[in-house]
């Protein structure tokens, strides 16, 4: 019997707080954190709104306690102002007592700092310290900085499968552990926003002038945003020996790929249909078991048919509640699936039911729609998180309450 | 592990002529500069017209490759499909970015926006072969195409029979530029053939794309396992090679072959020395950057010498050690049977 996987630590940023618990208060107050960004330099500033972190780089790396922030990319501050509090929150004193895993997820690495000083990079007559940036151009650099900060170093790597790379980091990690290589593995992902990245989207017409819409008739698209968020996973034995306080149980995951277009989902949501059913059945729950959804709902035309599609097939007429948490954080990319994994460990260990903002009318399409209010003191045992990306990466994690 | 792994079949786009017929690998001269460049294969066997078109460099290397390996197990659905590469289509993040600053972020096409996604071959093959299991990209430098190992592995030892197993990069002319600017080359040109005793610091740069399959069905050489080491000092490796050995009940003196990833970088060759020391001197070396030079995911290139080596029946057990700038450290142990 392969042991079990628990949660016993999280930390995060995004748009709607700087900490676990300044999301759960947003979340609460139904507050979102979409508004035209302050720091990321692209012309679409003033036009699409984006889920900015309301710090400036400078102000991250303060919070993160450094004191030289020289090559410090704003994808790496991110990062290790989550892992600071995943690991204060897993009350882990000295990372470097036991050989753990940092499991990390980027799509475009540093492309934050370094699309800035690109083409002085590529002038020869050009010399300065942007040539330290160098080496951030790549995934591994943020990955590097924040496992040797933390000192987390028995496996270090980065995945990235586009938007749902977090949700297979979590996934790596925890068949890690399963497999007995380490009792301990912390995973998530990092993202800021980028130019590279809102004029990729925008070019693809994915993005919506306004606030997203999931699962909304009148939805036009998604709008980007930048987070970070990890989660402390332990073997069940482990965290027994050491007295963690568990927090949830990561019970079922699943990944499949959709084999239909390079950046479209399947009209009736095979993908999902599979990576969800699958998911459900490592964890042992049926249907019936599941009382939220945290949808990948992006709000774009395409993905919410199916995802919406793949739901109907799946819960039949009795789909539980589900919400996107898209209109409060935007589109994270690499970072959304850990963000949406600790909303899912939220509602279940405060009983509530995030809503889907900006929702106003059902899509014809389908016969659901998504959960527009607040539900408090809503018993959720077993929660349904979902990331699909390009490349037909599908992603779902099952997460439940610790000895349910 | 409790399930063995085999290598049933395996496919490669180098320097070298290594794509079909016999392997022999050349000590390839250079002119303009310290690249070794791939020779690529004629892709309209493997890649349908109008996608051709639309392909980049890479994609079409990563595609083909996977491909050919499958057609060589003639096993066209994997049970998996995990991937590494260290940069991604690097011809598309440079259009990409080139493109926002000619056209001032308006009118851009989304073509190498989509391409440039890390994870996008392993989306093209899984599309082409139809195959809709587990689909993973590892994105780390030295430990892109070992984590896709290692995840393989697992997904075995899971109950996957099969998974399709590969690494691929490139390097074009800005990148090399780029990295030139830090010291990621030897700055005088070099040739292979004097890489190793150049006595200078740097690397000479290199490109490919290889797969493998692995899988339970028993096969001609076994995968016995692998183990990683990050930013390990010279103790941390000669520790973690001796440890690896006995793990798997292998003694020094029965690894004929060490498959090395010296590449002259006096920098960081003296832990290549730790290795050959611990071994004994009848063991045969290849250093096989000088055949494909240095790049990201070079290390499944060193896998697949090491195979090749071992399907000739010259050796019995072949040692992989591979680092990259002193990183990421990798051991991998395979063995004919």
């Amino acid at each position: 019997m392969a042991e079990r996987v628990l949660i016993t630590g999280m930390g995060m940023v995004s748009a709607i707080g700087n900490n676990v618990e300044e999301n759960f208060r947003s979340l609460r107050a139904q507050r979102s954190g979409l508004g035209y960004a302050q720091y990321v330099d692209t012309i679409h500033a003033g036009k699409l709104p984006v889920g900015e972190v309301k710090c400036s780089s400078e102000e991250l790396a303060e919070m993160a306690g450094l004191t030289d922030a020289t090559g410090f990319t704003r994808t790496t501050l991110l990062g290790l102002v989550a892992m600071q509090e995943a690991l204060f929150s897993a009350g882990i004193k000295d990372p470097r007592d036991t050989p753990a895993a940092f499991i990390n997820a980027s799509t475009v690495g540093g492309m934050c700092d370094t699309e800035k000083i690109y083409f002085d990079i590529l002038d020869p007559e050009k010399e300065g310290t942007f040539l330290q940036l160098i080496d951030t151009l790549d995934c591994a650099d943020c990955t590097q900085r924040i496992a040797d900060r933390a000192g987390l170093t028995a496996y270090v790597t980065t995945i990235s499968t586009a938007c749902s790379s977090s949700a297979n980091a979590l996934m790596y990690g925890a068949r890690l552990i399963r497999a007995g290589l380490v009792e301990r593995a912390v995973c998530g992902g990092t993202e800021a926003l980028t130019r590279f990245t809102i004029n990729g989207f925008n070019s693809l017409k994915n993005i919506d002038k306004r606030h997203c819409m999931p699962f909304d008739k009148d939805r036009n698209g998604l709008n980007l945003g930048e987070g970070a968020a990890y989660l402390v996973l332990e073997s069940e034995s482990f965290a027994q020996r050491r007295k963690a306080r568990s927090m949830a149980e990561l019970s079922g995951w699943c990944n499949t790929n959709e084999a239909f277009h390079p950046t479209s989902p399947s009209p009736e949501g095979d993908g999902a249909f599979e990576a969800m059913r699958k998911a459900l059945a490592m964890s042992g729950r049926t249907v019936a078991d599941v009382q939220y959804i945290n949808v990948h709902g992006t709000a774009t035309l395409n993905n919410d048919v199916s995802e919406g599609r793949a739901l109907e097939r799946l819960f039949g007429d009795n789909v539980p509640s589900f919400s996107s948490t898209k209109p409060f954080t935007g589109h994270t990319l690499a970072a959304a699936g850990a963000i949406e994994a600790i909303y899912s460990v939220l509602s279940i260990n405060r009983q509530m039911i995030w809503p889907n903002l900006n929702f106003t009318e059902r899509m014809e399409e389908l016969r659901i729609s998504p959960e527009t209010r607040l539900l408090e003191e809503s018993p959720v045992k077993n929660v349904v998180s979902n990331s699909f990306g390009f490349g037909g990466n599908n992603a779902s994690l099952v997460i439940s309450k610790y000895g349910n | 592990m409790e399930i063995k792994c085999y290598i049933q079949a395996s496919a490669a786009i180098s320097p070298q002529q290594s794509f079909e017929g016999s392997y022999e690998p050349q000590l390839l001269p250079l002119e303009a500069r310290n690249l070794l460049r791939a020779q690529e294969p004629g892709y309209a066997g493997f890649i349908p017209p109008n996608s051709l078109r639309r392909m980049s460099r890479l994609l079409k290397m990563g595609l083909t490759t996977a491909l050919q390996c499958l057609r060589n197990a003639n096993a066209p659905v994997p049970g998996a499909i995990i991937t590494g590469t260290g940069r991604g289509s690097l011809q598309d993040t440079e259009k990409f970015l080139h493109d926002i600053r000619t056209y001032e972020e308006t009118a851009l096409n989304p073509t190498p926006f989509i391409q440039s996604t890390y994870n996008s071959v392993n989306g093209l093959i899984a599309l082409q072969q139809q195959c809709t299991d587990y689909n993973n990209t590892f994105v780390h430098r030295g430990f892109s195409f070992e984590h896709a190992l290692l995840d393989s592995l697992l997904q075995i030892q899971e109950g996957a029979e099969s998974v399709l197993t590969g690494g691929f990069d490139e390097m074009t002319l800005e990148h090399f530029f780029i990295k030139s600017r830090i010291g990621y080359w030897k700055s005088a040109l070099t040739q292979p053939a004097e890489m190793l005793v150049s006595g200078t610091p740097g690397a000479i740069a290199g490109e490919g794309a290889t797969f493998f399959l692995i899988g339970t069905a028993p096969g001609a050489v076994e995968l016995m396992g692998m183990q990683m080491s990050y930013k390990p000092d010279a103790a941390g490796v000669s520790e973690t090679l001796a440890q690896f050995l006995a793990q798997h009940g292998v003694k020094e003196e029965e690894i004929d072959l060490l498959v090395s990833g010296r590449n002259g970088d006096v920098r960081f060759d003296h832990f290549y020395d730790i290795a050959e020391k611990a071994l004994t001197p009848a063991t045969a070396k290849i250093h096989f950057k000088q055949f494909c030079g240095e790049y990201d995911t070079a290390g499944a290139f060193g896998m697949w010498t090491a195979t090749q080596e071992l399907l000739s029946g010259r050796h019995k057990t072949a040692l992989i050690y591979n680092h990259f700038y002193g990183e990421q450290h990798t051991f991998i142990l395979l063995q004919r049977h």
